[in-house]
This record gives structure tokens, C-alpha cells and sequence, in this order.
């Protein structure tokens, strides 16, 4: 249980980070850089996001299969 | 598991385990800013330094119009008179110039430039410039030499409006960049 918080509060603190750093790069006029920022740190939560789905459907198979 | 309440002790602690963590995070925060400031401070040193080129070159052009100074003592003349970085080169160059009998000025003021450019924070920009007046130095005649100097010292404030404009734009952004993108690292391999 103690893991699960600590990972939603990781992505919440990635997406802040990205959020502000999207922020200041816009401002400064550099658009594409800031674009390229925000889709970098879309897939390393979709990944964070797809390895905790994984462990979820395995321990769903463990419960429903009898392995 | 992180710091913060232990599940079924019911009290706040800290193990030896988070301590090591919380010092990376510390270091890796530090570092990341030490970099933007760093970034900053290229940013900002660069103007002031082709100002210092600008400075340097119309002295030279003193010497060589009125003061009819052959190049290795105007080196390093201007070597003394000028602060840190540029006066690097002058010195560097003005040493070569009185070691070498067949070279070309030219040729030694090119080296000297390559060789002590890592210590500026100039941009190929204003190296080709130099470079290129480093091909006419001490070749030519006064008149033709001035013309150059002028050539290369309207070149350089051209060059000292763009960094001047770059500085005004990026420095902030690399000062709250740094800060942010350590902090992005932390957060990742917390």
C-alpha cells in the first residue's frame, strides 16, 4: 500500500516539474523545446503507469488462475 | 520506504536508508542548479568579453596609426592593459610572434586563438572574426590594416547586439531551468 502512494505522488511531483519547466521554456520563447519537454514526460509516466498495470493484471492472474 | 509515518509503530522516523537518499536528492538539486547558474553566468559573461575584443582592437589600431608599434611589442603592450581573457590571447600571441622567425603573424595568431579560446565564452561567431583579422595583421599597410580593424570592430558590436539580446532572453530561463530540471531527477529516482 505503502509503495502505490509513493508512486502517485511521483507522478504528481513529474507532472508539476514538467508543468513549470513547459512554463519557462514557453515564456522564453523557445515553443517546440517546451513541446518536446511536456511529450518526454508523458511517456515516462505512461511508462511508470504501464509497469504498475502490469504488476496489477499479474497479481490478478495469481488470484483468478491458481498458479 | 520514504520518510514520514511507519505504518503500525504509529511515530515519525528516519532510517539510515532514507538519510543516504536525502543527501543525493541534495546533491543531485545542487548540482542542477550550480549548472544553470553556470549556463547563466556564459550568458552573461559573453557580451562583456567582446566588449573587452572591441576595446582591445581599437587600441591596437591606436598603436599601429599613431604610435607605429611593430605587432610584438603592441601585444604586449595590450597584453598588460587589458583584463583576464583577452589579455590571454594578446600575451599568448605576442610571445609566439618574438620566439618565431618563419611564421606568418597570421598563422601564430590563430594558434594563440585556438589555444586560449576554451578560457572565453565567445561563440564561433566572434572566432571566425578574429581569425579573419588575423589573416590581414601585419601583413599590409596601415591604411589597409585600419580597415580592417574597423571592419572587424563594427562586425563585433554587431555580434555584441546579438549576445546582448540572447542574454536578456535566456539568462533567467537557464537560472529556474537548472533548478527545475535537477528537481525532475530527483523526483524520478526517488
Amino acid at each position: 500500500m505503502n509503495v502505490d502512494v509513493n508512486a502517485i505522488f511521483q507522478i504528481a511531483g513529474i507532472g508539476i516539474i514538467i508543468a513549470m519547466i513547459h512554463t519557462v521554456l514557453k515564456q522564453m520563447g523557445k515553443e517546440d523545446m517546451a513541446h518536446w519537454v511536456t511529450v518526454i514526460g508523458f511517456v515516462v509516466v505512461l511508462f511508470m503507469v504501464v509497469s504498475l498495470l502490469d504488476s496489477l493484471f499479474k497479481e490478478i492472474k495469481t488470484i483468478f488462475l491458481f498458479q | 520506504m520514504g520518510f514520514g509515518w511507519i505504518p503500525g509503530t504509529l511515530k515519525f522516523g528516519i532510517g539510515a536508508d532514507d538519510m543516504l537518499k536525502v543527501i543525493g536528492a541534495v546533491l543531485i538539486l545542487f548540482s542542477g542548479t550550480m549548472f544553470g547558474f553556470y549556463q547563466a553566468a556564459l550568458l552573461s559573461r559573453r557580451p562583456r568579453q567582446i566588449r573587452q575584443f572591441i576595446q582591445a582592437l581599437q587600441r591596437l589600431e591606436t598603436e599601429i596609426v599613431y604610435g607605429l608599434t611593430p605587432l610584438t611589442i603592441a601585444f604586449r603592450k595590450l597584453a598588460d592593459q587589458l583584463p583576464h581573457p583577452a589579455a590571454g590571447l594578446f600575451r599568448r600571441a605576442g610571445e609566439a610572434l618574438a620566439a618565431s622567425t618563419d611564421r606568418s603573424a597570421g598563422d601564430i595568431w590563430r594558434q594563440a586563438a585556438e589555444e586560449q579560446w576554451k578560457y572565453t565564452a565567445l561563440k564561433s561567431g566572434e572566432k571566425q572574426i578574429l581569425l579573419q583579422l588575423g589573416h590581414t595583421l601585419g601583413r599590409s599597410d596601415r591604411e589597409d590594416q585600419v580597415k580592417h580593424l574597423r571592419l572587424a570592430v563594427s562586425q563585433l558590436q554587431a555580434e555584441e547586439g546579438a549576445a546582448l539580446e540572447e542574454q536578456k532572453r535566456y539568462e533567467s530561463m537557464w537560472k529556474s531551468l537548472g533548478v527545475l530540471m535537477g528537481a525532475l531527477v530527483v523526483i524520478l529516482m526517488y
